[in-house]
């Protein structure tokens, strides 16, 4: 039987080729937007790599003050902070803060080939205190890198380490970045502050001590305050703030809010591409249950003939049925030629198994929805009088 | 195989129908009556309907267009249910038969032949023919290529295997009609104006085509017709009227 419905339908292809080709499209658009779920999905079971219920992120606005005047108030307003009640540390940190949009990221050559995208994260030693960064392997910066050498401690992240040392230590590596040595110190856990959905990118920590002036932009600091603080200690850190350096502005930013916007800037395209997947769906589905009803009416004379011949009622909804799975197959094989360049090229850039997966999930929902569209005209099918059926023609 | 259409245009004289030695009653209808039925109007397409169709039999029916010939013809196939009266097929009623064991009953022991061909146009001229084949339990691939090729040499059609409905002549078309009511083996053949649309040496043709069935393979054909002079030909005629025998 499987034969003779291969023939009919490689015999029917001309009358096949649009439902075909919707098959090959709806299964196109449904494993992009699932490998992008799923994608997502996978990052947010992640571990975050750092914490965030109890930090604020301060931006200082000097207001014009002279470079070298804001470095002295700066390092005093982090002193000062550092002893205020309620505060559990402070930390410098470049403006690419957790679930920020500032971004400061690099490629540089080691041993003959580029690394990759890495983002630059540039902090002081409390850092890791204020974020709770986890280390892997090695240390975090102290006073030991204070000693002057040729080579400049940064840590790595574990995915840096990964993409550059597969299936090796990186603690003790030296690379060289814009003709600055760098001594390997550490490696963290994943990080991934970018939001809840991105993944543990490739980043590397590069040490700030006081005697490195803000280069560039306001200064940023991070700082960890006693769980439940509130706006009480938000206008006392920048009356403090104000008094220290004779007027700075301050703006503090709690990081569960900022992750909370971010998120909104995240999903807001997710949640777009899924409606307009789910759109697609609902096309198809209507699509595929209008074909098919015309199919049947177009084919009663063949039903009847085949129940004279001797198919029983449930027989000929089954044909119906496998015929249209056999098509969804075959747009399935034809979509999943197409499928496999995708990881081949790194058009969606995530990785090998997340496009597998997508294809499993395009092709479990294509076939379900094919089978749904499919059951209630092939019961329809099932259920034409075949004397009738015989004499219409 | 024996090719029953070469066979035939030898030899004329085997255009007689087998003669029927022993009564052996294959189809009967007793009191069958067939009544559709819409909110306003109830037409009686059969009135009491009692017919007897002995093994080996070739009968004919005649009748007006409308007279409820195809509808009888129905109800003997099994195709449709009468809305009251008794069938019985090999002495069995089957009234009280689920829809597998009709559809059973159907592709075994009946052969459809309809006057426009019900050929299924997607498909070649054999697949055609395998046709009932394929729901019959434990008829593999092999067996149901074979019995279709020999059906369509019984019909002179051996050389068209390949060819689709559309590329054949009606005649043709006909004769792999019969063709695959014969790939079954089936014991009746139900011909619904096998020759309706069909020019008159095409007709003559598919006529002698059933007459040698019969006569060779002893099959016991029904064949509704609007052609006297074909109808003549068979052992019984049987003259239908608004829904009822009269002859």
């Amino acid at each position: 039987m499987l034969r003779h419905l291969l023939t009919l339908i490689w015999n029917r292809k001309r009358a096949n080729f649009l439902l075909l080709t919707e098959i090959f499209f709806a299964f196109i658009v449904l494993f992009v937007i699932g490998s992008l779920l799923i994608y997502n999905q996978v990052n947010y079971r992640l571990p975050r790599g750092f914490e965030y219920e109890n930090s604020w992120e301060m931006t200082l606005n000097p207001a014009g003050q002279a470079r070298e005047q804001q470095h002295t108030a700066l390092l005093q307003v982090v002193q000062r902070l550092r002893t205020l009640p309620g505060v559990v540390d402070v930390a410098r940190h470049s403006s690419n803060t957790p679930f920020s949009f500032s971004n400061m990221n690099t490629i540089f050559p080691h041993n003959g080939k580029d690394t990759p995208l890495t983002e630059i994260y540039e902090v002081d030693d409390h850092a890791a205190n204020v974020l709770g960064l986890q280390l892997v392997e090695g240390r975090w910066f102290d006073r030991r890198d204070d000693a002057v050498g040729s080579a400049k401690p940064v840590v790595v992240t574990k995915d840096f380490r990964d993409a550059v040392f597969p299936g090796g230590k990186a603690v003790g590596e030296l690379m060289v970045r814009d003709k600055d040595k760098l001594r390997i110190i550490g490696v963290t856990t994943t990080y991934r502050p970018a939001n809840d959905y991105a993944d543990g990118s490739p980043g590397m920590f590069m040490r700030t001590t006081d005697l490195d002036s803000v280069n560039y932009g306001l200064p940023v600091l991070l700082v960890r305050v006693q769980p439940g603080s509130d706006a009480t200690l938000q206008e006392r850190v920048s009356r403090e703030i104000a008094t220290i350096t004779g007027g700075w502005k301050t703006d503090i930013q709690p990081l569960p809010e900022k992750r909370i916007r971010k998120l909104k800037t995240v999903l807001v395209p997710v949640i777009g591409l899924s409606l307009v997947g789910l759109f697609l769906i609902l096309n198809v589905a209507l699509g595929l249950f209008g074909v098919l009803w015309v199919n049947i009416s177009q084919r009663r004379a063949e039903i009847g003939l085949r129940r004279a011949m001797g198919a029983t009622g449930s027989a000929i909804s089954w044909q119906f049925l496998t015929e249209m799975l056999l098509l969804t197959t075959l747009g399935v094989v034809l979509g999943g030629l197409v499928a496999v360049q995708f990881p081949l090229l790194g058009v969606l850039g995530v990785p090998s198994v997340t496009y597998l997966l997508g294809m499993g999930a395009a092709a479990v929902l294509i076939y379900l929805i094919t089978a749904l569209c499919a059951f209630q005209p092939s019961r329809q099918a099932a259920g034409i009088h075949p004397a009738v059926a015989l004499r219409e023609e | 195989m024996e090719n029953i259409l070469t066979q035939t245009t030898a030899r004329p004289q085997a255009t007689a129908p087998a003669p029927v030695t022993s009564a052996q009653p294959v189809i009967q209808l007793r009191e069958i009556e067939k009544i559709y039925q819409t909110k306003t109007i109830e037409t009686v397409a059969l009135n009491r309907v009692n017919l007897t169709i002995n093994k080996g039999e070739f009968v004919s029916i005649m009748g007006p267009s409308g007279c409820g010939k195809s509808t009888l013809l129905s109800i003997m196939g099994l195709l449709d249910e009468p809305s009251g009266g008794v069938i019985e097929l090999d002495g069995r009623p089957v009234q009280a038969y689920s829809d597998r064991e009709l559809a059973a009953l159907r592709n075994q022991k009946i052969g459809f032949v309809f006057q426009s061909y019900h050929l299924i146009n997607d498909l070649s001229v054999l697949d055609n023919v395998e046709l009932p084949l394929l729901y019959r339990p434990g008829v593999g691939g092999k067996q149901r290529r074979e019995r279709a090729y020999a059906a369509l040499d019984k019909v002179g059609l051996s050389a068209r295997t390949g060819h689709f409905p559309s590329q054949l002549s009606g005649g043709q078309r006909q004769r792999v009609a019969i063709a695959r009511a014969l790939a079954g083996r089936p014991e009746i053949i139900l011909a619904d104006e096998p020759t309706g649309n069909l020019d008159s040496v095409m007709g003559e043709e598919i006529m002698e085509l059933l007459l040698n069935l019969n006569r060779q393979e002893g099959t016991t054909i029904v064949m509704v017709t609007h052609d006297e002079q074909q109808a003549r030909r068979t052992q019984r005629l049987i003259r239908f009227f608004d829904g009822s025998q009269v002859s």
